[in-house]
């Protein structure tokens, strides 16, 4: 059988599973999965800043957080408002922000980049605490309607079905990642990982940098954003929680997990990342030392996370039936 | 004096005590920043972690002396492991790796502290010797924050007369303003880093033991102080000893008076003074041209 | 003249790099700009090429004012450049160093609707390129993993990859072997043909084997402008130079 067909009955039969998976696992495991797809398309959307384009951000939760606070404050306040317009809500305000921030940070890089990032999400955390009367505080925006999905005149389903909201968030999800994964295999997509390397001779090409990393970066907010207003309906609920510096540590570890140097490597590490914290909660509380540890471990030991084993077997298996000759393993 | 103005005076002796402290973790980390090229995002939590070794030793000894004394070495001490046997492991994948490193290290002490002593806050007292007040020409000062601040006055003063006029300190200047041309001189640079590293480590962890008493030892101490000693340093210019100086005794004072008049909003005042610096000095007040 | 400087200084932190540099060179010119180490040759490709604006002084491409303008801009002009450390994007393969460099002379910056490797003519264009710089057969090799020659060379193909009208090679044969040096030679006689070409070289071989004209840099100033013949009987030059002119 050929490459391409085994590759068409391996999609088909991971669409069929996608499709019948709230069957086959129940409203526990579909929620979780449900979380995954949200985190996995926030990871993706964080690689976009350092696996491609080179820059660390450790404030990307103040994305995911405008994301799922424009969505939620948007249904509480409006409250006829339809679904897909609450969701579009959410993600532009993650936008606006990124918009607001860009001139700055598009002129920054490396460690002046991560820090900032870090300092401003703190900024909107300590907001988002401090102005109750708009966010809540510690206690955040919950409760409001979740308005069903409807097409008028065909259908209107029910979100608060887990299973519905399984399909309606694999779709949304799935789609931006799609997306993501498409704008990396365009044009500007080559100019992104070429502003990863080598900046300087990238403008020695006629491109403006700051412009280029400029639409990076509104990309990556954005689509936090949809992964924050994913969150938001999900939940029911959007805190303080959302900004703080543990989220946009989040990412980060899953990221390095997976592999940075991977479009599907963020995935991969939400998944893994996602099995960790289930089982270590049942036994601790403290999750986040376990992630810290791993983190540790993988940052010195596996710095390619598992994408990096994945692609070194590989290139191993290659090199031993290559027709000899020399072959380099590249890292 | 009249109530209103020593009550400012009070909060100026506070705003004070908290910026030398302030001064005391914001040294280690921009030092560091200025050898390595990073901002060690574990550095707060090496100070909250002297607090709970405080904490502890008081606990087991009952002398806040002898807190004092072993807590911030056994920290440094544990954070100069981390850079030999850790942070020099990643060195050769760049800033990110080593930005990355610190994260998980700090996760790890952050977590690491509530297995070991809960997520309560636990209360220091202040030693019998430093407890009431003084009257100084007409107002009453509390003699705790005038220990703070007389004690970090000292311990500066040393860290200063060590850097100025010993060879050791010059070695150390110049490696922190290039590395790279000192390990060229053929000074031993691994040496020096572990040098600074554990030193600016040791002076958070002072902070973190004379801070106990004023705000308690508990899981969250590492977050405020963090962020400070983060904002001090990216606007006092990093790798500036003054710069840091400068804007922690600013930032007490902002934050001070802040929560009197601004209260809910103080922090944002931090933040604000911080864009502002940096919109006309991106390199922060003292700091370098990259 | 397609390039000319007026009285272009300038200095570091105090320290004069640059003093009252007036270079003029002509359309089709090869012009060398040789000096001692620490001349100011760097700097010079620096300020002319906009990495950074000059103390004082003034640069005009093709008669119009560009002094200060940023890197992107003068490549839109019609310059070019390469670099003395060499300058690609090392992760990438070669082919995908050459194609960066065709997508940014075609303007295709922000397009995000097709696939890259879809796009054909780009494809056979770069495919062409790595012909005409004989890097065929390390087309998919990571650029790092590259032998020095072949590297270098694909640093001349990405400063020549936008077809700049002016383009300055800063020590372009640096560190290079006999037989690499006269392979780069060659690719560049080839790649510039019906060019300008301002290059910085320290072989002096090189130089008179290529220049039609040389300025000689020394200490920031120019010491000497003229015809390979005039330079080499330069007494001036010789004095500065103490035998590294290769007779």
């Amino acid at each position: 059988m050929t490459p391409t067909a085994l590759r068409w009955i391996g999609g088909s039969l991971a669409l069929a599973a996608l499709l019948a998976y709230p069957y086959l696992f129940g409203i526990y495991f579909t929620n979780v999965f449900v979380t995954f797809g949200i985190f996995a398309l926030y990871a993706v959307s964080f690689n976009l800043l350092l696996g491609f384009t080179g820059l660390l951000s450790f404030g990307h939760a103040m994305f995911f957080g405008a994301g799922g606070y424009g969505t939620a404050l948007a249904l509480t306040h409006f409250k006829s408002l339809p679904l897909l317009p609450a969701l579009v809500i959410g993600v532009a305000a993650a936008v606006a922000l990124a918009l607001v921030l860009s001139p700055l940070m598009v002129r920054v890089s490396g460690t002046a980049f991560s820090m900032l990032h870090l300092a401003f999400a703190q900024l909107m955390y300590v907001l988002a605490l401090k102005l109750r009367a708009v966010t809540g505080g510690e206690d955040g925006i919950g409760g409001f309607r979740i308005p069903p999905f409807r097409i008028p005149g065909l259908v209107s389903v029910d979100m608060k079905d887990p299973s519905s909201f399984y399909y309606f968030a694999a779709a949304v999800l799935g789609l931006s990642v799609f997306v993501l994964w498409f704008v990396t295999k365009t044009p500007f997509g080559s100019v992104m990982v070429g502003l990863r390397d080598n900046p300087n001779r990238v403008a020695y090409l006629g491109f403006r940098v700051p412009q280029t990393k400029a639409v990076v970066y509104l990309l990556s907010a954005g689509f936090a954003g949809v992964a924050g207003a994913v969150y938001a309906l999900f939940q029911n609920l959007v805190s303080a929680d959302a900004l703080h510096v543990l989220n946009s540590f989040t990412p980060v570890t899953m990221t390095m997990i997976g592999g940075v140097g991977s479009f599907f490597g963020p995935i991969l590490g939400a998944a893994i990342f996602g099995v960790i914290s289930e089982l270590t909660s049942r036994y601790t509380e403290r999750v986040e030392l376990v992630v810290g540890l791993i983190l540790i471990l993988v940052i010195m030991y596996a710095p390619q996370g598992f994408m990096g084993f994945v692609n070194a077997a590989r290139a191993r298996a290659r090199a031993r039936f290559a027709p000899g000759g020399a072959t380099e393993l590249v890292r | 004096m009249d109530p209103t103005t020593a009550m400012y005076v009070a909060q100026g002796v506070h705003g004070l005590a908290y910026g030398m402290l302030l001064f005391l973790v914001a040294s280690g980390l921009t030092m560091v920043f200025g050898m390595m090229g990073i901002l060690n995002i574990a550095h707060a939590s090496f100070f909250m972690l002297s607090a709970y070794f405080s904490y502890q030793v008081l606990a087991v000894f009952g002398s806040f002396w002898l807190a004092l004394l072993v807590a911030p070495v056994v920290a440094a001490v544990l954070g100069v492991l981390c850079e030999r046997l850790l942070l020099r492991r990643v060195h050769a994948f760049g800033h990110m790796g080593e930005l990355i490193l610190t994260v998980g290290i700090s996760l790890v002490i952050l977590e690491g502290v509530k297995v070991f002593w809960g997520t309560e806050s636990l209360p220091i007292h202040v030693p019998a010797i430093l407890e009431g007040r003084l009257a100084l020409g007409g107002l009453d000062y509390p003699v705790y924050r005038l220990f703070v601040i007389g004690l970090a006055l000292v311990v500066l003063g040393v860290l200063a007369a060590l850097l100025y006029t010993t060879r050791l300190g010059m070695v150390v200047r110049a490696a922190v303003s290039d590395s790279g041309m000192v390990n060229a001189l053929g000074v031993n640079v691994p040496l020096v880093f572990m040098l600074v590293f554990g030193t600016g480590t040791w002076l958070a962890g002072v902070a973190g033991v004379v801070i106990a008493p004023i705000l308690t030892v508990y899981p969250g101490l590492a977050d405020q102080m963090g962020m400070d000693a983060f904002v001090v340093v990216v606007t006092g210019g990093l790798g500036s000893l003054w710069g840091a100086f400068l804007v922690s005794v600013i930032l007490g004072e902002l934050n001070a008076y802040g929560v009197q008049f601004v209260s809910q909003l103080a922090p944002v005042l931090m933040f604000l003074f911080m864009a502002i610096v940096l919109a006309f000095r991106p390199m922060g007040l003292f700091g370098e041209r990259e | 003249m397609i390039l000319e400087t007026r009285d272009l200084s300038h200095d570091f932190d105090g320290l004069r790099v640059l003093s009252r540099v007036n270079l003029s060179v002509q359309r089709g010119e090869r012009h060398a700009v040789i000096g001692p180490n620490g001349a100011g040759k760097t700097t010079l490709f620096n300020v002319i090429t906009g990495t950074y604006a000059p103390r004082s002084g003034r640069v005009f491409f093709k008669d119009q004012d560009v002094t200060g303008e940023s890197p992107h801009a003068l490549v839109r002009l019609g310059m070019g450049r390469s670099f003395q450390i060499t300058s690609t994007f090392s992760r990438l393969t070669a082919f995908q160093n050459v194609r960066m460099g065709i997508l940014g002379r075609r303007g295709i910056r922000f397009n995000v609707f097709r696939k890259v490797d879809a796009m054909r003519d780009v494809t056979q264009e770069a495919e062409e390129v790595l012909r005409r710089i004989n890097l065929t057969a390390e087309r998919d090799l990571p650029a790092r993993l590259l032998s020095y020659g072949k590297h270098r060379a694909l640093e001349i193909s990405l400063a020549m990859s936008t077809e700049p009208e002016l383009v300055l090679l800063d020590e372009p044969t640096a560190g290079m072997s006999r037989d690499e040096t006269r392979n780069a030679v060659d690719l560049i006689r080839r790649l510039t043909e019906g060019r300008t070409v301002i290059i910085v070289e320290h072989d002096m071989d090189v130089v008179f084997s290529l220049a039609d004209r040389i300025t000689v840099l020394h200490h920031g100033e120019i010491l000497a402008t003229g015809s390979p013949r005039e330079i080499k009987a330069n007494q001036a030059v010789k004095d500065a130079y103490l035998g590294e002119v290769a007779d």
